[in-house]
């Protein structure tokens, strides 16, 4: 009972990771996306743990974690418009061959 | 000898607790969602597999009393985000380009920096002593006070996300239109 | 004492320099009046060189003027400056006439070569030099001129770089010389160790000496090392190779250096030192020894030599010989004035060559013949400049031979027949030479090119040299000892000694009448002599063998080192540069994989880069702490 806090916010730390670990290895882009959704739900999670058991209860946590949702639901759809006009141009979704920042 | 026993006692003080028990269940469920995200062949496997794990994190956030950002979660993440994910899928796909190219070095690499990189969060944490302040008043009904703050307090935050979100799907339909031949 | 010529003796190497100087700026431009230049300027160095000699014929102590410092080191300093005695204004006088010769006979003989004022102006840098040598006041200076001297060798005897042999010689002279010029440099080093006031100065050395300030074993090292710096120089066995190569250079600088100056100047670096020598028994009787099996040796060798200017090469080394040997047997005197007659007479039979060479253009012997009817006047000249060199009365090189002889006979009566053997050797191959060239019929023919005299530039000279060579000797006869006391500074009275007259003039004429006998009258076969002694006539013809042996044991070994090692450069120094330099490009292709463009390369760099970021701040807690 005493002291839960730890543990949600390692289980933050091992969705984050996790969620890192699919940003850098997966080759397709769609993959990427939804493991930075992964990342983004596990900072949500440590928002939301710290205000319930943080050193100041209080509901703005949640309002937070509410905003931060609103804003990766953008970005995910913003993403997802990227990748089909860069499948349209390259016809690939694989980010290994998206190598423009060489030249 | 001495340690063991107080891990045991630990332990069962733990699990005699009601919420604890739901939270380790929940978050098992949460991990090996993930890994097997992580894991899977077919890309929607994957996508199937991190619905269940936004699902599960939903859960988690009814344990922490914050009811309607687990409907948010459940809806946003769990519903319309697969959803997405799966029109991404449907139309950037070639007939089966399911394999993997190797990069070993790569993911080894990123493996090392992964573990090292949870090894410091992990230590961060334990190594802190976290003090609990007076404990939350949920009120009556979450939704009704998360309202009340959010048209009181943080109006204007409100009101750019709404901008920004015009702004985001406007800029998504933009982007994803199909050229004028 | 006050010395009104003396003083300005500087000025005698000072006009070959300027006239070098000169040749080398405007060389170009005044082609044809570069040989009025060098015998301008040589006449200058021949005028001011009378004069100081003159002066010196009368009563005085030398003049020495070292006043320039020219490194100064701490507390010591080395200077330069120059001395004049009567060694030295004797010296000045020959190098400068000879000189002054050769470059009046050069404009006939070198006429029409493409680089004309480039050799006066190489003539006129040695004289410059030999003349420096002559008045150097320490040893230093001496051997800074003795090095100027060999560079000077190097560049006539390579004049005609674009053929091989000329350039292989050049090569030769110089190391040769090298090697006899690092004894000089070690006798250097060691009295500059040892003398008192660290000061090299000839003055300097001789008081060093007589007051005993060195030890005897040092004295003898150091006599012994400087003769080694001088059998470079002089070509005396075991580094006499160069020299016969050497006449591969024009004839004109085989007379100049090779004969009357360059190669003297060893037996002159012995007479300047020759109170180091005069104190250790040891090393007069090295340098005594070295000289006579030279004197003998070269005498055997140029007996069946085929190339006329080969034959005088030899003759030179046999003659430097009896230099050598006569100062390691004490007398200074006579070695000091057979330098003079040789001078005269070897310059003179150089240039007879020359001449001979100019008009036919042929070297070997047994391609010339019949040239007396055609050539008076440089037959007559090389008749009297051989017989002079035969040492046959009254001419120049009978009174100094004599002289040596006799000294000789005093010390050793082995050196005396060795002496005498090798005078008639000597008159044999000089008369074999003379009537193989000048007299019989033509042995081959002259393409169309009838030989005639050469032009009066060349002939004079030959004149004048010839009545040297001549009159030269009645300076120091048993009769009138005028030049051996003024040399020496005591009278050096010398006594008729009729056992040697009789006996040199008899070897003499023994030699010559030989000589006559098969290949003037070829009343001997000399075919079949050589036939006869087959064995011995092959070895010697081959000087024998001593440059193969040279090649087999020290050339080839220090090539085979030398190739090693340019393997070792080429593998194991090359290897580490070129390892670094391998590292560095491995490491910037690895860079290289990095940059490819791939958003998950560098977020994974980005990670681990963070990762490292937080290890090393969250460390530092740990390790101040420790």
């Amino acid at each position: 009972m005493d002291n839960i806090l730890p543990s949600y916010l390692i289980l933050g730390a091992i969705l984050f990771c996790i969620g890192l670990y699919g940003a850098l290895s997966k080759k397709n882009a769609v993959i990427v996306l939804l493991s930075i959704e992964l990342m983004l739900n596990a900072s949500n999670l440590n928002f939301v743990a710290f205000a319930k058991y943080g050193p100041n209860p209080a509901l703005s946590g949640q309002i937070f974690s509410l905003f931060t949702i609103t804003i990766a639901a953008a970005e995910a759809a913003v993403g997802v418009a990227i990748l089909l006009a860069l499948f349209r141009n390259k016809g690939t979704s694989d980010v290994v061959e998206m190598d423009h920042l060489k030249h | 000898m001495g340690g063991l026993s107080v891990m045991w006692d630990n332990l069962t003080a733990f699990f005699s607790h009601g919420p604890n028990i739901v939270f380790t269940v929940l978050a098992v469920v949460i991990i090996s969602a993930a890994v097997l995200m992580i894991n899977f062949d077919k890309i929607v496997h994957m996508v199937l597999a991190m619905a269940l794990a936004f699902i599960g994190l939903g859960g988690l956030y009814i344990l922490l009393a914050a009811e309607f950002v687990a409907i948010v979660q459940i809806l946003i993440y769990g519903g319309a985000m697969t959803i997405l994910m799966i029109f991404g899928i449907m139309m950037t796909r070639h007939k089966n380009q399911e394999e993997e190219a190797k990069r070993p070095v790569h993911n080894v690499l990123l493996l090392i920096g992964v573990v090292a990189l949870f090894g410091i969060l992990f230590y961060a944490i334990q190594g802190t002593a976290f003090v609990t302040g007076a404990p939350l008043d949920p009120g009556s009904d979450n939704t009704a006070a998360i309202g009340e703050l959010i048209f009181n307090n943080h109006v204007i935050p409100f009101e750019l996300v709404s901008v920004l979100l015009t702004v985001a799907f406007i800029g998504a339909i933009v982007m994803a239109k199909r050229e004028e031949e | 004492m006050e010395s009104t010529y003396a003083q300005f003796a500087w000025i005698v190497p000072l006009a070959p320099l300027v006239a070098f100087l000169l040749l080398l700026a405007v060389g170009r431009q005044v082609n044809r009046f570069s040989a009025h230049i060098g015998f301008a300027a040589t006449l200058v160095s021949f005028i001011f060189a009378l004069l100081v000699f003159v002066e010196r014929l009368g009563e005085g102590s030398a003049y020495v003027w070292q006043d320039w410092d020219w490194l100064t080191i701490g507390g010591t300093a080395i200077g330069l400056g120059f001395e004049v005695n009567n060694l030295n204004a004797l010296m000045l006088v020959i190098v400068s006439g000879v000189s002054m010769l050769v470059n009046l006979y050069s404009a006939g003989y070198m006429k029409g070569d493409p680089r004309y004022s480039v050799f006066f102006g190489y003539v006129a840098l040695f004289t410059f030099s030999m003349l420096g040598l002559v008045l150097s006041s320490n040893l230093l200076e001496l051997y800074i001129f003795w090095e100027l001297v060999g560079v000077c060798s190097f560049l006539l005897i390579g004049f005609w770089y674009f053929k091989p042999e000329a350039k292989a010689a050049a090569k030769k002279a110089f190391i040769v010389t090298r090697i006899g010029d690092v004894g000089l440099l070690i006798a250097i080093l060691i009295l500059y160790w040892q003398v008192p006031y660290h000061d090299l100065g000839f003055v300097n050395l001789a008081n060093a000496v007589t007051e005993g300030a060195i030890e005897p074993g040092v004295l003898t090292l150091v006599a012994i090392l400087i003769f080694v710096g001088a059998v470079g120089k002089s070509g005396q066995f075991p580094l006499h190779t160069w020299l016969p190569d050497a006449m591969e250079g024009p004839t004109p600088i085989s007379a100049l250096i090779h004969a009357a100056t360059m190669v003297a100047a060893g037996v002159y670096l012995v007479a300047r030192t020759f109170f180091i020598f005069e104190s250790s028994a040891a090393a007069m009787t090295v340098v005594a020894v070295v000289g006579a099996f030279t004197a003998l040796f070269a005498a055997t060798i140029g007996v069946a030599q085929n190339d006329i200017k080969r034959v005088l090469a030899y003759s030179t080394v046999s003659q430097l010989g009896y230099m050598m040997m006569a100062l390691g047997v004490g007398a200074q005197v006579a070695a000091m004035f057979h330098l003079t007659t040789h001078a005269f007479f070897k310059a003179l039979l150089f240039l007879a060559a020359g001449s001979v060479i100019h008009a036919v253009g042929k070297q070997d012997v047994n391609e010339l013949g019949g040239l007396g009817k055609k050539m008076k006047v440089t037959a007559w000249t090389f008749a009297i400049g051989a017989l002079a060199l035969s040492g046959l009365f009254p001419l120049s090189g009978f009174w100094s031979k004599d002289a040596i002889l006799t000294e000789a006979l005093h010390e050793n009566v082995l050196y005396f027949i060795v002496g005498l053997i090798a005078a008639f050797f000597t008159a044999f191959y000089m008369a074999r030479l003379f009537f193989l060239i000048f007299a019989g019929k033509p042995r081959s023919s002259h393409d169309g090119h009838e030989p005639h005299e050469s032009p009066a530039v060349m002939t004079v000279p030959l004149v004048i040299l010839a009545v040297l060579a001549v009159v030269a000797g009645f300076i120091f006869t048993p009769f009138n000892s005028w030049f051996g006391d003024w040399l020496s500074g005591q009278p050096a009275g010398e006594h008729a000694n009729w056992t040697v007259i009789i006996l040199s003039n008899l070897t003499a004429l023994l030699g010559i009448g030989l000589g006559w006998l098969m290949y003037g009258k070829r009343s001997i076969d000399s075919e079949a002599v050589a036939a006869k002694f087959g064995w011995l006539h092959k070895l010697v013809q081959n000087k024998y063998y001593i440059d193969e042996i040279y090649d087999a044991v020290i050339v080839k070994p220090v090539k085979a080192l030398g190739d090693f090692l340019h393997l070792v450069d080429r593998f194991v120094v090359d290897g580490v540069v070129k390892l670094f330099a391998g590292s560095a490009l491995l490491i910037g292709r690895l860079g290289t994989r990095m940059q490819n463009g791939q958003l998950q390369g560098y977020g994974l760099v980005s990670l681990l880069g963070i990762v490292l970021l937080m290890v090393l701040l969250a460390g530092r807690r740990f390790f101040h702490v420790g």
